[in-house]
Formats: C-alpha cells, sequence, structure tokens
C-alpha cells in the first residue's frame, strides 16, 4: 500500500481544470450565456427552479446507496453463477460463453426498459406489483432500480471470472494441488477464487465508469431523483459542482485501487 | 488480412447481418410493395374494430406505431442512417484522434489528460446532451439546414470520444517507439515522418479495426440514449397530436434513424412498450454482431501471432 496524497492532489487539479473546460465550452462555441436570472445554486426541470444545496447530500446518497448495493449484489451474483459455471461439463462451458457475449451487447437502456415493462406487464396479467417501478417525487424506491442496475455488471463480471477462471485452471500449482489428492471443490474455492479477487480488481476501473453511465440511464427511465438527474439538468458554477459530487470520491477510490495495484505488481517483481 | 478474416465465421456472420442490414435498408422500396400504414383495423362488415397503435400479435410481424406506421418499415428505413452515421462517427474519432496524438505526444500540454480524467465522471449522454441543446436553441432562433445541423451534431459526437482515444494512441505509440528496433532505425539515421508511416503505422493498424469496432458500439449506445433525452439527429418539430379534445404536443424525429423512433414514442412506453422495444433490440443485434465481428478479428490475429 502505497497512497500518496500528492498524487492524489495532482488528480484532483487535473479534473478541476478539465470538468472547467468542457462546462464552458458549449457556451464558447455556440456563444449563448447562461441564464442571467439564475442564481449561481438554483438549477431548473420543467420551468421549476430547485436549489442546490442542501438537497444534492441527500441526493447524493441515495444514488449512491443504489450504485453500491447494486454493486455489492453483481459481484455475488457473479461469483457464485461461475462457480456454478465451473461445475459444468465442458460443452455446456462453450454454449454459457456464447451465451455471455450475447447478453453483453444488450444496450443498458434495453434491459432497464425491458426490466420495466415486463414488471408492469406481470402487475396487470397477475395483480401481482413485484416493487414499485417508477418514483414519484418524495416517494423513494430501491428494490427495483438496484435489481436492474446490477444486471449488466453481474453479466460482465460473470464474463471476466469465467476466463480468468479458465486460465486459472492450466496453472501449475492446480495440477499440484490435484497430484495432492485435494478436491476439486476445495482447490476452487480456497485457491482459485483467492488469485481471480486479486485479478478483478484490476478491472474495477472500467467497470465502475461504464456503471455511472448506466446510473444516470436508469435515474432517467425510472424518474428517480438522483445526482445523475441534477447533472443534466445543470450549467456553468452548478454543474462543476455536481461533477466535483461524483469526481471527489470516486477518483479517491481510483487512486487507491491503482496504488494497490501498483503494490502487487512491486511484489510480483520481486519475487521474479 | 482480409482474406484471413473472411475464414472467421463470427466474422463472417456479423458481416453479413450488417451489410445485409444496410442493403435491405436501401432496395425494400422496390422489393416489397404493400401497405406501409394501418391506420384502423376492421372486420369482415367493414366494421372500424381498433385504432393504432396496434401490437405485434394484430400486426405481425413488429405492430405499428401511434400513426399506425408499420414498424418494419420504419427500421428498414432508419437501419441505413443510423448504421452509416454510427460507422462515419466511429470513423472519424479514429481519424482524428490518430491526428492529434501524432502531435500531442510532443507536447507538454495535459489538455487532453485533463479532459479524459474529468470525463470518467461525467455519463457520455450527459456530455453529448450538454452540447446539442445549445445547438437546438441556436437552430430555433436561426434555423439551419438540416444537413448543416447533421453535420454539427456529427461533430459533436465525433469531439465527445476524440479525447479519451488521443490518450489511449499517445500511449500505445510511445511504447511502440521505445521497441529496439525503432531506435535502432532512428540511430541509422531515417527521418520521423518516414519512422511513423513504415513502422507505426502498421504496428497500430490491427489495434486501429479493433477500436474502430468498439467505437461503432458506443456510439450505438450513446444514440439510443441521446433517443430517450429526445434529442434527435437531424432536429426535431413538435407537432400537435391526438383527436380534437385532447390535442397533446409531441416531437417528432425529423430523420428517420432507430434512436428518434425510440424517442419520440417514448412516453408511450407503458400503453405500448413494442414500439420501443423493437428499435432498440435492433440497435442489441447490431451490437452483437459488431461484437461478434470483433471476436473474429481476435481470433483471427491470434492465429496470426501463433
Amino acid at each position: 500500500m502505497n497512497f500518496s496524497f500528492t498524487s492524489y492532489l495532482k488528480r484532483l487539479r487535473s479534473i478541476l481544470i478539465g470538468v472547467l473546460i468542457i462546462s464552458f465550452l458549449p457556451s464558447i462555441f455556440f456563444g449563448i450565456a447562461p441564464l442571467q436570472s439564475m442564481k449561481l445554486w438554483e438549477y431548473t426541470i420543467e420551468n421549476r427552479k430547485y436549489s442546490l444545496f442542501p438537497d444534492i447530500f441527500d441526493k447524493f446518497f441515495y444514488s449512491m446507496t443504489i450504485f453500491f448495493t447494486a454493486l455489492l449484489l453483481g459481484l455475488l451474483v457473479a461469483l457464485l453463477l461461475t462457480f456454478l459455471a465451473t461445475l459444468l461439463p465442458r460443452p455446456l462451458k462453450r454454449a454459457v460463453y456464447g451465451f455471455l457475449t450475447l447478453l453483453e451487447s444488450l444496450p443498458d437502456l434495453f434491459i432497464v426498459i425491458a426490466l420495466q415493462v415486463s414488471a408492469v406487464y406481470i402487475f396487470k396479467k397477475t395483480g401481482l406489483l413485484i416493487a414499485n417501478v417508477s418514483g414519484v417525487y418524495d416517494n423513494r424506491i430501491y428494490f427495483f432500480p438496484i435489481l436492474t442496475l446490477s444486471v449488466l455488471p453481474t453479466i460482465q463480471l460473470f464474463k471476466i471470472t469465467f476466463l480468468l477462471m479458465k486460465e486459472e485452471q492450466n496453472k501449475p500449482y492446480i495440477t499440484v494441488a490435484r497430484a495432492m489428492g485435494l478436491g476439486n471443490l476445495y482447490i476452487t474455492l480456497n485457491h482459485v477464487f483467492r488469485n481471480i479477487m486479486t485479478s478483478l480488481f484490476q478491472y474495477s476501473k472500467t467497470i465502475f465508469v461504464f456503471m455511472l453511465s448506466n446510473l444516470f440511464i436508469l435515474e432517467y427511465v425510472f424518474n428517480l431523483n438522483g445526482i445523475m438527474t441534477i447533472m443534466l439538468n445543470t450549467q456553468g458554477v452548478s454543474f462543476i459542482i455536481t461533477v466535483l459530487f461524483i469526481a471527489i470520491p470516486f477518483s479517491f477510490l481510483f487512486e487507491v485501487m491503482e496504488s494497490y495495484r501498483g503494490g502487487i505488481n512491486v511484489q510480483k517483481e520481486d519475487a521474479a | 488480412m482480409i482474406v484471413r478474416l473472411l475464414r472467421q465465421p463470427q466474422f463472417l456472420i456479423g458481416f453479413l447481418f450488417i451489410a445485409s442490414l444496410i442493403l435491405l435498408s436501401f432496395i425494400y422500396p422496390s422489393l416489397m410493395d404493400v401497405q406501409k400504414e394501418s391506420k384502423f383495423l376492421y372486420d369482415e362488415n367493414e366494421v372500424i374494430v381498433g385504432v393504432a397503435p396496434f401490437s405485434p400479435k394484430d400486426m405481425p410481424p413488429f405492430g405499428t406505431d401511434m400513426n399506425g406506421k408499420h414498424l418494419l418499415y420504419l427500421v428498414l428505413e432508419g437501419a441505413k442512417y443510423t448504421i452509416l452515421i454510427t460507422l462515419v462517427i466511429a470513423f472519424l474519432r479514429i481519424f482524428f484522434a490518430l491526428f492529434f496524438s501524432l502531435f500531442h505526444r510532443k507536447s507538454k500540454s495535459t489538455f487532453f489528460d485533463d479532459i479524459v480524467q474529468a470525463t470518467l465522471y461525467i455519463p457520455t449522454a450527459i456530455l453529448a446532451y450538454m452540447f446539442m441543446v445549445p445547438l437546438f436553441v441556436k437552430d430555433a432562433t436561426e434555423p439551419m439546414g438540416m444537413m448543416t445541423l447533421i453535420m454539427l451534431q456529427c461533430l459533436i459526437l465525433v469531439g465527445i470520444g476524440v479525447p479519451p482515444l488521443v490518450s489511449t494512441f499517445s500511449e500505445e505509440i510511445r511504447s511502440i517507439l521505445a521497441k529496439d528496433y525503432i531506435v535502432s532505425t532512428f540511430s541509422l539515421g531515417s527521418k520521423k515522418p518516414y519512422v511513423y508511416y513504415k513502422h507505426v503505422l502498421p504496428e497500430l493498424s490491427s489495434k486501429l479495426l479493433l477500436l474502430f469496432a468498439q467505437q461503432a458500439i458506443q456510439t450505438l449506445i450513446l444514440l439510443a440514449h441521446l433517443g430517450v433525452l429526445a434529442v434527435f439527429i437531424g432536429g426535431s418539430k413538435t407537432v400537435m397530436m391526438g383527436d380534437i379534445f385532447n390535442l397533446t404536443p409531441a416531437t417528432i424525429s425529423l430523420s428517420g434513424e432507430w434512436a428518434g423512433i425510440i424517442g419520440q414514442s417514448y412516453q408511450k412506453l407503458l400503453t405500448a412498450p413494442w414500439i420501443i422495444l423493437v428499435p432498440l433490440s435492433f440497435f442489441a443485434f447490431t451490437i452483437f454482431s459488431i461484437n461478434l465481428m470483433i471476436q473474429g478479428i481476435q481470433n483471427s490475429l491470434k492465429s496470426n501471432k501463433s
């Protein structure tokens, strides 16, 4: 672990400059000044004004609750599925992989809308409301957004762990463990899974960025009042603040991950 | 390279699907001469029994939209615009990124890096939306032609994708330039343009094809998102819809691309979900066939190495 605070600050400065450039580029290109009557901390949704503070904290935590619960759920399900998949016979494994490629191609929008429509359809047919599928102003829904948001990361993580597992299975230490007479189940649980978890760590940044984009479309379709809805509707200063709300904690996470990964690489080089 | 790619069944399937979709989209008016609209459904006594939209059950294969237009034709009509725009945007992104990264490596400015760092936390759809909305405002005050609007929108979509690509490319080029044989080429006295043309670009070329396909997928997803946000390529116009007692304004996409079909019926999601799910599943199939092509390319690269 060699986390350095200065490199984190450097990254933050870089983000800040980037957001500044991005937020002023549209008005430079098209020559439209931001609305003069607006205060700096205000944004409008459908002609109604809202103040950025202190609501943003609440909305931020709401979005992040959905985000991280979905991530955890996705990770757990993916690991469980991978574990089940390793028990399958060989030809079925190829079929699973092909099926995963098909699932991965589904756009996030498709999954969100399909799940919403099917929940409504089930409700219409049977009168059984699984969970609320749309947020109304103060009524916060959790179950369905989390479920929906976790679908795509599950698929991606499943595919990655599946591939890693296949790679891992051919390594010498597995052969040694087999030769020692250890059971297949024991090897998978105790050795392969542990090694995979460290490799899985490397993909975390890609998955985080991908999930943030998903979160946005989820909030829009389900009509949730989250941080991404604010980001869509703000301009200028309040836009920068909203982006920083997401950027500061997430860049911290990335920085920690990268320093951790650097630590692993250094260890490997020492060993080699 | 091309012959080897054609031997990959996955590449072939993906390629054939997309090619036939574009081809069908261009020639379907001369192939099928059936009615493209059915606003009302009559029974055998010529009595109206139903009004559009019809579900796929009533009007196979895909049903109709709110105005009774058959979705099959809408989707076919839109295929050429959607896929061609996507391919053009993906190509331009790669082209400009390559162009910039050749200069970027020398200069000390961190302009692109800063933007890349910031765009990690802003979903691309929001980014595109930020640039598109002022464009529409401007179009409303001083109208420009549809072609200009489409060009400007494509430029925005290209510009959004360029910075991340520049940073990938400059890293790639840096690692290629650090290779031993490049260093010795330099010490033998060859000029920089020669090295770039003769050594760097060929090494990149296999990666370029992969990146092109990935960019195409990202552009398709971005287009779908923008459709839901009611930002249409080619602009939109607001018309009054419904009967005389129930007039509601509706935005209609002017070009027929798939995202437009999604966006203009998005409010009707729960009453007529097939209008949205049909174009979305076409998006999904197109992305799937591009994924198949990617897999084919990767397989052929692997067999090339071994």
